[in-house]
C-alpha cells in the first residue's frame, strides 16, 4: 500500500515544491531586486522612508478594518437570528447563494446603483435630494467590499452557534441565568472562535481586493492589493512590487496570529 | 397567528441588501434601454446580443474547459495527497503537511497572482516557447483547486474505519484491489464535493487569472473586468441573469452532494472571496 | 400528610399534536427523599424531568411546586437544579468558574461565593480543583464538578438526567454510594432518572416505573421487585421466569399444569393470570423433593451464582440462580415455596393492585 501511494503522490509533492514553496521563495527573493535586476535592500528602504508607501500601508489596514468592523456588526444578530429559524439550512442556502456568483458581476451591478442616474440616486430624488456622486468614493468601496464579505463572515459565525451544545443554555437558564446573563456569559463566549474565523476570511481579503478599488472605488483607495497589481502589471517594478507582497504576507500571518484558536484553558 | 418578531424584520433587511444587486442586474437585462438608469420596456435583445456575441460566447466556453480541466487535474493529484497526508505517521509531519496544504487557501490571490506570474515567467526564460497563456492559467488553476479538493476529502478518510481496509487485507484483497474497491468508493462523496468545489474556485477566479493570462487568452471574469471598467452594457446583465441560473442550480446540486458529506463550509467560502 | 413539593395533575405532553409523549401523569414528590424514575429510553421518563426544570411545558395538567402552579415559571427562576446526562459544564470556564455560575448571576457578594463554591467542592471530595479546566478533568471528575455546581445554588430539589450512564462500571458502583450519601447529607429531594435497574433499585427510596408515558408502578424497591405488577415490571426489573397461570381460587394457582399453593388472593376464581417466579428463588432438589421435574441444559458461572436454565416436562424454560454447580443435562427437582409465587392479574390498575395487596397483607 505504502509504496502505491507514494508513487501516486508524487505530483501533489511537485505541487508542494512548485507552486505552494517556490513562488513564496521566489517573491521574498524579488522583493531584494531593484528594477535592473541587482540584489538590494533599496525596496524596503523606500517603503519605509519615503512615506507614501506607509501612508498607503496604513490606509489599506484602516479600510479593512472598518469594513471587518461593520461587517461583524452586521453579521453576528443575522447569523444568531437564523439559528432560530425554522428551516434554517435552506435560508443559511440563501445566504451563501449570492457568494457562488462572481464578484464582478456583483461589482458591476454597483456601478449601476450607485452610477449618478442609477437606483440609489433615482431613491434621493424621489425624496427630493440631488443627486450625489456616489460611485468612486470611499463609501461605496466600504460598502460593496461589505456586500460582497457579509456571507463569509455570517457562515463561520453561523456555524460556532450551531456547535454550541443546546444542554449549556439550559444548564445556564437552570443555575438562575436570565437570557440576557446567557448570552454574554455563555453564547458569546462560545461563539467567538466563529467570529475570529469571520475575521480572517474578511479582514486579509479587505488588504487585496484590487479590482473593487478600480472598479468602485475609482483609484481613491489604494489597498495593498491595488499597490501589488500596479507594480506588476502597470509599472512592471516587480521588485517593489514583491516587496508590498512580503507586506502583504506579513500583514496575513499577524492577523492569522492574533485570531488563530488559541489554547486556553478549559478549551476545547 | 404567528406573532411578530423584531428579529424576522432584521433578517429580512439583510436578505433584501444581499439579493437587491442581484435582482438590478437581472432586472436590467430586460430592459430596453441601454443603460442600468431607468427600466424602458421590456425586452430580450441584449440575450440576442449575448448569443450572437461570439468572442464572449468562446471565451465562455474556454472558462468551463478550462473550469473542467483544471478541476479534474487537482482531484486526482488532491486525492492521493490527502491520502499521503493520512496516512502519514508521525503526528508533527502530518501536521506540517496540512498547514503546507493551506497556505495557497489563506493566501490572498493577488499574492498567489504576482508570485506565479513570477514563477512562470521565470520557466520562460528557461524553456523559451513557454508563455504565459491557456497553460499558464491551467496551471495555476490546478494549483488552487488542489488544497481544497485534499481539505474535502481528507474529513472522509478520517471518518473511515480503518479496521475495514484491514478486514479487506485479511480477506485476500490486493493493494490495488484496496484502493479500487474499499477506499475510493468510500471516499466518493467527499472527491465529488471536492471536484465541485475546485470547479466552482476556476470559474470565480478572476486575480489569479488575471495577473498569469497573457493577451491570447481570456477568461469569463477577466472580460467581465475589462468590459465593465469601459462602462455598462447590458449585454453584461443578460449574461448576470444565466450566471445566477446557473449558480442556483449549482447551489442546489451543492446542496444535495454535502447533505450526505457535510464539508467544511467556511474553508470554501474564504477562499472563493479572495476571487 | 405533609404537602408534597412536588406534584403533577394530569400532565399530558404531545409534540407537533400527536406525538403523545406523556399520556397521563399524576404523582406527588416529598421533600427529602430519593426518588429514581425508571424506564427504557424513549418512554418520558426525561420529559417528566425538563418539565420540573421548566425546560417544557406540559400540554395539559398541571405542576405544583410546594402548592403553588409553575406550568409557565421560566426554569430560570425555579428553586430546581440540574444535573445534565453530558455534564453541560462551560467550557471556556474552570472549575470554580462553573460552580459559581449560578451564584455570580444571582449577584451574590464575592466572598460568600468563594465559601459556597468550597463547600459545594468539599461535598463532591474535590477539593482544591478550582483554578482546573474543564477538560483537564476525567468524566468521573467533570460528573462531581456538575454536582457541585447545581448543588451550590442550594436547590430545594436535585434533578439528575442519566448522570452516571457514561461512567465505567466500577466508577458507576461508587458513585451510586456517593449520590446516597450526599443527599442524606443534604437533606434535600434528588429526583434521578435512569434506564439502569440496579442503579434504581439500590439507590431510590421510591421508584417510578415509566413506560409508553405511563406510570406503570411506583413504590419502594422492595416492594416493586418482590411484587410488580405486571409482566412488564416483572421482566424489567430483575430476572424473572414469567409462565401463564390460573386463579383456582384463593391462595391457589395452577400453571404449568400443576396447582400450587400461593399466599396470592382476592381474584375471582378460575381468572387466568401470569404468575413470576424469581430465579434466586428457585432451588434444584433431588426428584423425590421437587415440585417439578426438570432437565438441566446449559450453565453459566456468574461470579456470585449459577445461572442454569433448565426445561421441565412440558417444555417451559426455568432460570435458576444457586450458589451450587449443577452438570447439564442432568434431571432433578425444582422446588419453590409458596412465597416464591406471585401472581399478577392482566389489566389491574396500580389502585386496584395496592387494595388488594393491603387486603390480605396482615
Amino acid at each position: 500500500m505504502k509504496k502505491v501511494q507514494t508513487l501516486f503522490a508524487i505530483p501533489y509533492f511537485l505541487w508542494l515544491l512548485l507552486f505552494v514553496f517556490a513562488p513564496v521563495a521566489l517573491i521574498v527573493f524579488y522583493s531584494f531586486l531593484n528594477t535592473s535586476g541587482q540584489f538590494t535592500l533599496q525596496n524596503y528602504d523606500s517603503y519605509f522612508t519615503s512615506g507614501k508607501y506607509l501612508i498607503m500601508t496604513f490606509n489599506s489596514v484602516w479600510y479593512a478594518f472598518l469594513i471587518t468592523l461593520i461587517t461583524l456588526i452586521i453579521s453576528y444578530p443575522t447569523a444568531y437570528f437564523l439559528t432560530k429559524l425554522k428551516h434554517k439550512d435552506l435560508w443559511l442556502l440563501l445566504i451563501i447563494l449570492p457568494t457562488w456568483i462572481n464578484l464582478l458581476l456583483k461589482a458591476y451591478a454597483f456601478i449601476g446603483i450607485f452610477g449618478i442616474h442609477g437606483g440609489v440616486n433615482k431613491f434621493l430624488e424621489f425624496f427630493g435630494f440631488a443627486p450625489h456622486q456616489i460611485l468612486f468614493t470611499d463609501f461605496s468601496f466600504i460598502v460593496v467590499a461589505m456586500y460582497i464579505e457579509l456571507p463569509f463572515m455570517i457562515i463561520p459565525i453561523f456555524n460556532a452557534l450551531e456547535e454550541l451544545n443546546p444542554s449549556l443554555l439550559s444548564a445556564s437558564h437552570d443555575l438562575g441565568a436570565n437570557n440576557i446573563q446567557t448570552f454574554i456569559k455563555v453564547v458569546l463566549p462560545l461563539s467567538m472562535n466563529g467570529v475570529k474565523s469571520g475575521i480572517q476570511a474578511v479582514f486579509i481579503p479587505s488588504l487585496s481586493l484590487f479590482m473593487l478599488t478600480r472598479l468602485i472605488g475609482g483609484n481613491r483607495v489604494i489597498t495593498l492589493g491595488t499597490a501589488i497589481e500596479e507594480h506588476f502589471l502597470v509599472t512592471q517594478n516587480w521588485g517593489m512590487g514583491s516587496t508590498i507582497g512580503v507586506v502583504l504576507i506579513i500583514a496575513m500571518i499577524i492577523v492569522m496570529i492574533l485570531t488563530g484558536e488559541k489554547k486556553k484553558r478549559g478549551g476545547q | 397567528m404567528k406573532k411578530f418578531k423584531w428579529s424576522n424584520l432584521y433578517l429580512l433587511f439583510v436578505f433584501i441588501f444581499l439579493y437587491i444587486p442581484i435582482a438590478y442586474l437581472i432586472v436590467y437585462s430586460f430592459s430596453a434601454g441601454n443603460s442600468m438608469s431607468g427600466f424602458t420596456g421590456f425586452s430580450l435583445k441584449h440575450f440576442y446580443t449575448l448569443f450572437s456575441d461570439t468572442r464572449l460566447i468562446i471565451i465562455l466556453l474556454n472558462t468551463f474547459m478550462l473550469a473542467f480541466l483544471s478541476s479534474l487535474i487537482a482531484t486526482l493529484i488532491g486525492i492521493f495527497g490527502a491520502m499521503n497526508i493520512y496516512y502519514m505517521k508521525k503526528r508533527t509531519t502530518r501536521m506540517m503537511m496540512l498547514s503546507a496544504n493551506n497556505i495557497l487557501m489563506v493566501s490572498p490571490d493577488v499574492i498567489i497572482g504576482a508570485s506565479f506570474l513570477i514563477f512562470f515567467t521565470g520557466l520562460g526564460s528557461l524553456f523559451p516557447g513557454f508563455g504565459l497563456g491557456f497553460t499558464t492559467v491551467l496551471l495555476s488553476h490546478i494549483a488552487f483547486s488542489i488544497p481544497i479538493v485534499v481539505l474535502m476529502v481528507l474529513p472522509k478518510l478520517r471518518e473511515m474505519n480503518d479496521s475495514m481496509v484491514w478486514a479487506a487485507y485479511d480477506l485476500g484483497a490486493n493493494n490495488w484491489q484496496i484502493l479500487n474497491r474499499i477506499i475510493l468508493p468510500y471516499l466518493t462523496p467527499g472527491i465529488i464535493a471536492g471536484y465541485f468545489m475546485a470547479f466552482t474556485y476556476s470559474l470565480d477566479d478572476f486575480a489569479v487569472t488575471f495577473f498569469v493570462t497573457g493577451n491570447g487568452f481570456t477568461t469569463l471574469s477577466v472580460e467581465i473586468y475589462s468590459r465593465a471598467r469601459q462602462g455598462i452594457s447590458l449585454e453584461i446583465n443578460a449574461l448576470s441573469a444565466l450566471v445566477f441560473l446557473f449558480s442556483l442550480i449549482l447551489v442546489v446540486g451543492y446542496y444535495f452532494i454535502s447533505k450526505d458529506n457535510m464539508p467544511r463550509k467556511n474553508k470554501k467560502e474564504r477562499k472563493s472571496l479572495n476571487r | 400528610m405533609k404537602q408534597p413539593i412536588i406534584s403533577f395533575k394530569n400532565v399530558m405532553k404531545t409534540y407537533d399534536g400527536d406525538v403523545k409523549v406523556l399520556k397521563n401523569i399524576s404523582f406527588d414528590i416529598e421533600e427529602g427523599k430519593f426518588y429514581t424514575l425508571l424506564g427504557p429510553s424513549g418512554c418520558g421518563k426525561t420529559t417528566i424531568l425538563r418539565m420540573i426544570a421548566g425546560f417544557s411545558e406540559p400540554t395539559k395538567g398541571d405542576i405544583y411546586f410546594e402548592g403553588k402552579r409553575i406550568n409557565e415559571i421560566s426554569s430560570n427562576k425555579r428553586q430546581v437544579n440540574t444535573v445534565f446526562q453530558d455534564y453541560a459544564l462551560f467550557p471556556h470556564m474552570n472549575v470554580f468558574e462553573n460552580i459559581a455560575f449560578g451564584l455570580k448571576v444571582k449577584h451574590l457578594p464575592k466572598k460568600q461565593i468563594e465559601q459556597k463554591v468550597k463547600e459545594a467542592l468539599k461535598m463532591v471530595r474535590l477539593d482544591g480543583y478550582e483554578k482546573r479546566g474543564i477538560n483537564e478533568m476525567s468524566g468521573g471528575q467533570k460528573q462531581r464538578v456538575a454536582i457541585a455546581r447545581a448543588i451550590a445554588n442550594e436547590p430545594k430539589v436535585l434533578l439528575l438526567d442519566e448522570p452516571l450512564s457514561a461512567l465505567d462500571h466500577k466508577l458507576r458502583t461508587d458513585m451510586q454510594y456517593e449520590l446516597r450519601e450526599l443527599q442524606q447529607r443534604l437533606g434535600i429531594t434528588f429526583i434521578f432518572v435512569t434506564h439502569d435497574q440496579e442503579e434504581a433499585l439500590a439507590m431510590s427510596d421510591e421508584i417510578f416505573v415509566v413506560n409508553d408515558g405511563l406510570i406503570v408502578q411506583s413504590g419502594t424497591p422492595v416492594d416493586i421487585y418482590d411484587e410488580p405488577i405486571n409482566h412488564y415490571v416483572a421482566d424489567f426489573i430483575g430476572e424473572s421466569n414469567i409462565v401463564d397461570g390460573v386463579m383456582i381460587k384463593d391462595e391457589l394457582v395452577e400453571f404449568v399444569g400443576h396447582q400450587f399453593t400461593c399466599v396470592d388472593s382476592g381474584m375471582r376464581s378460575n381468572e387466568p393470570v401470569e404468575v413470576v417466579l424469581r430465579p434466586e428463588d428457585l432451588t434444584l432438589t433431588d426428584l423425590a423433593h421437587g415440585k417439578l421435574q426438570v432437565k438441566v441444559d446449559t450453565q453459566l458461572f456468574r461470579g456470585v451464582y449459577y445461572e442454569i436454565i433448565c426445561y421441565d416436562e412440558a417444555g417451559n424454560e426455568w432460570m435458576v440462580h444457586s450458589t451450587r454447580k449443577s452438570v447439564p443435562q442432568t434431571v432433578c427437582g425444582l422446588d419453590f415455596e409458596p412465597e416464591a409465587i406471585h401472581v399478577m392479574r392482566f389489566n389491574e390498575s396500580e389502585e386496584d393492585f395496592d387494595a388488594r395487596l393491603e387486603s390480605y397483607e396482615e
